[in-house]
């Protein structure tokens, strides 16, 4: 079942139906769409994402529903094949998938992604890191991957803090070795087993990541040219001017076509085992 | 939502590297034995205005600083950008003047006490 | 006067609402169900539709509306569509009726708005590059919103746009009015809030205009409110003008110290300089008005300032720096111990006051004065109530009928005066007045000019006791400045007893009101300084041996008061009167250069913050005394801004408990205290000291060295002379 589910997930573009134009591939997209529902939930009790009603306003981005449903069988294959490390799926902006993961997962999953046949993720476009110091597990670290056989991108989502190591990719993906040094270098996240890890960016004994929340915009230390020691010496930064911080509030509501937007992340549910 | 079957969250510890507080500390001194060493080289190759015997006592007061460390993850933590900070003062990536910042010499002393604080006109 | 027309006719609708509230009120009002986009809602009957949608969180655009003005309905920018309706609807006019289906983001509305704005657009110029109102315009913000995202604007004969001639209405509002979109907010202010009718229409349609009908001036001491009503940028503010752009500048909450009301202000700032001041809501003491002296009087903080500490050398007073002159004035302090005294100004925060309490204790000295003076017979300044507005600002809208002692409040706070006049547009308030006559933009009785009237009042002989007796909610408010006079003591306490005898069977109602004019007089009492400045020279055989000045630049005591062997020590921001007859000038903050605990007359603890530094070698206040407590060898202890507060707490708790009001109690008791110096009432009349407009805008130092507020001075002056001036009028 989900094979066949799969195979129509990742179905190439060139084995679309034929694409209609304007209201009618709308209308198509959406009886397809509702009918596949509807058969995939009598069959296994999955419960689904309702469509989202063709959008009319022009300011509103549209999807392609076509492209949405494939995305989200497609994450639901994922979370199938990988039960023990995938937590969540999820399409942002409406047609962006993500398949959210343990840490300890990120071997397993990346390699999955990009050996797999119907996958064939093989092109790691970046990686990104993101920090909110709120959270317990304060980083996030974001994975794009692209896979040129099916023109299809993805993107994976891990967490870890400031002393707990990730497994590093590089022995997958070979062009990974300088994004996670990168990481590294910003946010002081940790790659176990990263064949050279050391700071890419920010110059030799620089102290501090400075992309993390907690960094001050100004940074700690400024440097210059002495004179008297004939070197560059670094001094704590002192500002004669004060930062320039623009007020932008608006007592209007500046966008009220927005107010019934859909929220930017939509979590695709992932059906149970069946035992 | 965390499906039931993925890992549950939960606040474990992954080693770094060191298993135990001895490991950390034999990484530790491992660090220092090797800076100490390689001072002589770093001060002779890097023309460093300052004489072996001063920068050890540097490297000291580095490590003292976090001698109250007691988390054997934060110590290896510090032991691995030690680690890196050495491999690129060997390796000459790092240059005098950023070996000299360790010193620090450049930076003002700010008052401390109310007086001194009130003449100056620092909050 | 406005009253009736205002009362009955500009408010249809609401008041129609409110009667209908008040009728069912025994029987708890039923609440209407409507729907605002869908979602429901229920609301008070005669709610409109323009404040049902603000209920769900919907703000449907307007020019005109303005909570705090009667509804106008004339900008229709607030057209929303009902279902059933065939026609869109003023939400700003129209109440909601049952089961109504508003829809504020239709077809129909967003047509209407887009109508509306393309009208206003027609002859609306172009400017907003070279604009002041530019960022924090209405009708920026709204044609961007609610506007259509193409023009239709053609002018192919160069016709141009519709040309207005500006108006010259003082030195404090800027008008454009090419720029007016006839919201009539300003003259509404001006009508309603301002009490003065000098705005208004003139033509029709396309030739309608705003001004004044007759060349002259907006004279009022809230006319700076025009400046934030004004949707557009046709009245901007002349002081500010191509200063700043509002998203670049640095806003700072804080509180305003020209009068004793505490007004909650923003202080704009860019790169260490105040570039405006503008009014923060509260509702509890200025609403979201601001008298001119707080908003314009900001140019003063540049001028005249000291920013060096000076000692004088050689009968001249010249720059040193903070080491000698702390020593000198430490020697002189410790030298005269005891025989030292010290004397507050009005716009001393209450950190630098228990600062230099403290030292002066240390010293040996319970010699510490306020400027203002209080009479300190009897209870004296020993029970809060005989010196606080007891009835807070909120009261005036409760009282129905107040008694106004020797004060001019419209100039005194003006605030407070917007506040009586509110209550008499809307409430029914009357008002009653001892002292002389004034315009005071509400009609009052004149009940008498002198203290005699307080005699008879006390003993019921006067046929207004009778009226005072019958109100169900009276409210006397005594000038402070009444309590100067030799008879002070007497006066207060004749109103005490006049008060008690009122507040009997009024279940916590307060009658006694205190109306001070300075913001630090409460503070400074409630820390416990003494109020007679003039005795330290009673005592001839032993003048005080130094006297220490914290901000004090009324001149109570002027150096021909004192020995040559004095030693004057001046602590403060300007160079006034203090500065000018001292031997040691220590540079002290402004209140908006420093963290400040100011309390009103209200006994409202509210906190000034940090907007700019202060300039030069400048200090904040109560920093200076703590080193001078250092150098002198008392060290004061406390560092830091919080260790001062924790101080402050011990002495005074309500000091530091921000934005509440301790109220006074033992009313009672201090009216007994008092009683015995109630006899000696004088025969003088009352006499206020700020009569006139002119009058009211240097009253401090830094209105003093204000520009602006001498510009101010001088427009009306000039207008006395113009042949329009009605001798009422200001």
């Amino acid at each position: 079942m989900a094979s066949q589910l799969f195979r129509l997930a990742v179905r190439n573009t060139t084995q679309l139906p034929k694409i209609f134009s304007g209201k009618q591939l709308l209308q198509n997209c959406i009886r397809t769409s509702t009918t596949a529902v509807h058969g995939t939930s009598e069959k296994c009790d999955i419960p689904e994402i309702k469509p989202t009603s063709p959008e009319q306003r022009v300011t509103v981005r549209k999807y392609d529903a076509e492209l949405r449903e494939r995305l989200t069988d497609f994450g639901r294959y994922v979370a199938e094949c990988l039960p023990r490390y995938v937590q969540r799926v999820q399409l942002t902006c409406g047609d962006e998938l993500e398949i959210l993961i343990a840490p300890e997962g990120i071997l397993p999953v990346i390699m999955f992604l990009k050996c797999h046949h119907n996958a064939q993720y093989t092109n790691i476009t970046d990686i990104a890191g993101m920090d909110v110091p709120s959270r317990m597990y304060r980083f996030e670290i974001i994975y794009n991957l692209l896979s040129v056989r099916y023109n299809s991108r993805i993107r994976v989502k891990t967490y870890t803090d400031e002393l707990t190591p990730v497994d590093s990719i590089c022995e997958i993906f070979k062009g990974a070795n300088w994004y996670e040094r990168e990481a590294w270098d910003m946010y002081g996240i940790f790659f176990s087993n990263h064949p050279d890890l050391r700071r890419i960016l920010t110059d030799y004994g620089f102290e501090g990541h400075p992309q993390r929340r907690d960094f001050p915009l100004s940074g700690y230390v400024e440097v210059r040219f002495d004179d008297e020691r004939k070197r560059v010496v670094a001094e704590p930064v002192e500002l004669s001017q004060e930062f320039r911080k623009f007020d932008l509030s608006n007592p209007w509501e500046q966008f009220p076509n927005f107010r019934d937007a859909p929220p930017a992340a939509e979590e695709i549910p992932i059906p149970e085992p069946k035992k | 939502m965390t499906s039931k079957l993925a890992k549950p969250v939960v606040r474990q510890v992954k080693p770094l590297l060191s298993l135990d507080k001895e490991e950390a500390r034999k990484r530790a001194l491992n660090l220092y034995k090797a800076w100490y060493r390689q001072i002589p080289y770093i001060v002779r190759d890097s023309y460093l205005p300052k004489s072996v015997e001063q920068c050890r006592a540097k490297l000291r007061e580095e490590f003292e600083k976090h001698r109250n460390l007691t988390d054997i993850r934060v110590i290896d933590m510090l032991v691995i950008k030690g680690q890196m900070e050495l491999k690129s003062c060997a390796n000459k990536w790092s240059q005098s003047c950023h070996i000299m910042n360790f010193f620090k010499e450049s930076y003002e002393q700010k008052p401390k006490d109310f007086l001194s604080k009130f003449m100056d006109g620092r909050p | 006067m406005l009253r009736t027309p205002l009362h009955r006719a500009l408010l249809p609708c609401v008041r129609e609402a409110l009667s209908v509230s008040r009728a069912s009120a025994s029987t708890a009002p039923e609440k209407i169900e409507v729907f605002i986009d869908d979602k429901r809602v229920l609301v008070e009957p005669g709610t409109t539709v323009l404040q049902a949608a603000a209920l769900v969180g919907v703000e449907i655009p307007r020019f005109c509306y303005h909570e705090r003005l009667a509804v106008a309905g004339n900008c229709r920018m607030c057209l929303v569509e009902v279902e059933k309706s065939p026609k869109p609807v003023a939400a700003c006019a129209m109440p909601v009726m049952k089961g109504w289906r508003v829809k504020t983001n239709s077809e129909m509305t967003k047509k209407a708005r887009e109508g509306v704005m393309e009208f206003l657009l027609v002859n609306h110029p172009l400017d907003c590059p070279i604009c002041d109102q530019g960022g924090e315009c209405d009708l920026q913000d709204q044609s961007m919103a609610f506007g259509s995202d193409r023009s239709r604007f053609t002018d192919i004969d160069h016709s141009g746009k519709r040309a207005v001639e500006d108006k010259d209405i003082g030195p404090l509002v800027k008008t454009i009015m090419t720029r007016c979109i006839h919201c009539t907010r300003c003259i509404r202010f001006a009508s309603e809030v301002a009490g003065i009718d000098d705005l208004g229409t003139t033509g029709r349609g396309n030739d309608m205009q705003v001004g004044t009908y007759v060349e002259k001036m907006f004279l009022s001491e809230l006319s700076g409110n025009i400046i934030d009503l004004c949707p557009v940028g046709a009245l901007t503010s002349k002081p500010y003008s191509f200063t700043a752009r509002p998203w670049e500048t640095r806003k700072t909450e804080s509180v305003d110290v020209h009068d004793a009301i505490g007004s909650n202000i923003v202080v704009s700032t860019r790169t260490g300089e105040v570039l405006r001041i503008l009014p923060r809501v509260n509702e509890e003491v200025n609403e979201e008005w601001l008298s001119d002296k707080s908003r314009f009087a900001y140019d003063g903080l540049r001028r005249q300032r000291l920013i060096s500490p000076m000692l004088k050398v050689g009968g001249q007073l010249a720059p040193v720096d903070w080491e000698d002159a702390l020593v000198s004035c430490a020697r002189a302090l410790v030298e005269a111990g005891p025989h030292s005294a010290a004397i507050v100004g009005g716009l001393a925060d209450a950190e630098s006051l228990i600062a230099l309490k403290d030292l002066f204790n240390r010293l040996g000295s319970e010699q510490l004065f306020t400027e203002e003076q209080f009479p300190v017979d009897g209870a004296a300044t020993d029970l809060r109530s005989s010196y606080i507005l007891n009835n807070k600002i909120t009261g005036v809208e409760e009282a129905d009928l107040i008694l106004l002692v020797g004060t001019n409040p419209r100039f005194e706070a003006p605030l407070l005066n917007a506040r009586i006049r509110k209550s008499y547009v809307h409430n029914e308030l009357d008002i009653a007045l001892i002292g002389p006559q004034l315009n005071l933009t509400y009609d009052y009785t004149h009940v008498g000019e002198g203290p005699d009237v307080l005699k008879q009042l006390v003993s019921e002989s006067h046929p207004f006791a009778r009226k005072l007796k019958a109100a169900k909610k009276p409210m006397i408010i005594l000038g402070a400045q009444q309590l100067k006079r030799p008879d002070g003591a007497a006066i207060l306490a004749s109103v005490q007893q006049i008060s008690q005898k009122l507040g009997k069977n009024k279940d916590g109602w307060k009658v006694l009101n205190v109306l001070q004019q300075t913001a630090s007089q409460v503070a400074a009492l409630d820390l416990g300084y003494k109020t007679n400045a003039r005795s330290i020279l009673e005592n001839g055989s032993n003048p005080p041996k130094v006297l220490f000045l914290l901000g004090a630049d009324e001149g109570v005591i002027q150096r021909s008061d004192l020995p040559a062997s004095t030693y004057v020590i001046y602590q403060g921001h300007h160079g006034d009167v203090g500065a000018s007859m001292a031997d040691a000038v220590l540079p002290g903050a402004t209140y908006t250069e420093k963290q400040g605990t100011y309390v009103n007359t209200e006994g409202r603890a509210q906190q000034t913050l940090v907007a700019v530094t202060p300039p030069g070698m400048a200090r904040e206040d109560w920093k200076i005394i703590r080193a001078l407590s250092e150098v002198s060898g008392y060290k004061l202890d406390f560092d830091t801004l919080a260790e001062v507060r924790l101080r402050l707490e011990q002495v005074a708790p309500n000091l530091v408990k921000y934005d509440e009001v301790e109220e006074a109690n033992f009313f009672k008791e201090a009216s007994e205290l008092n009683k015995d110096a109630s006899a000696k009432l004088g025969n003088e009349s009352f006499d206020v000291k700020l009569k006139n407009l002119e009058d009211f805008y240097m009253t401090n130092s830094i209105s003093r060295a204000s520009e602006t507020m001498a510009k101010c001075v001088q427009a009306v002056m000039k207008q006395k002379q113009s042949k329009y001036y009605e001798a009422q009028s200001a």
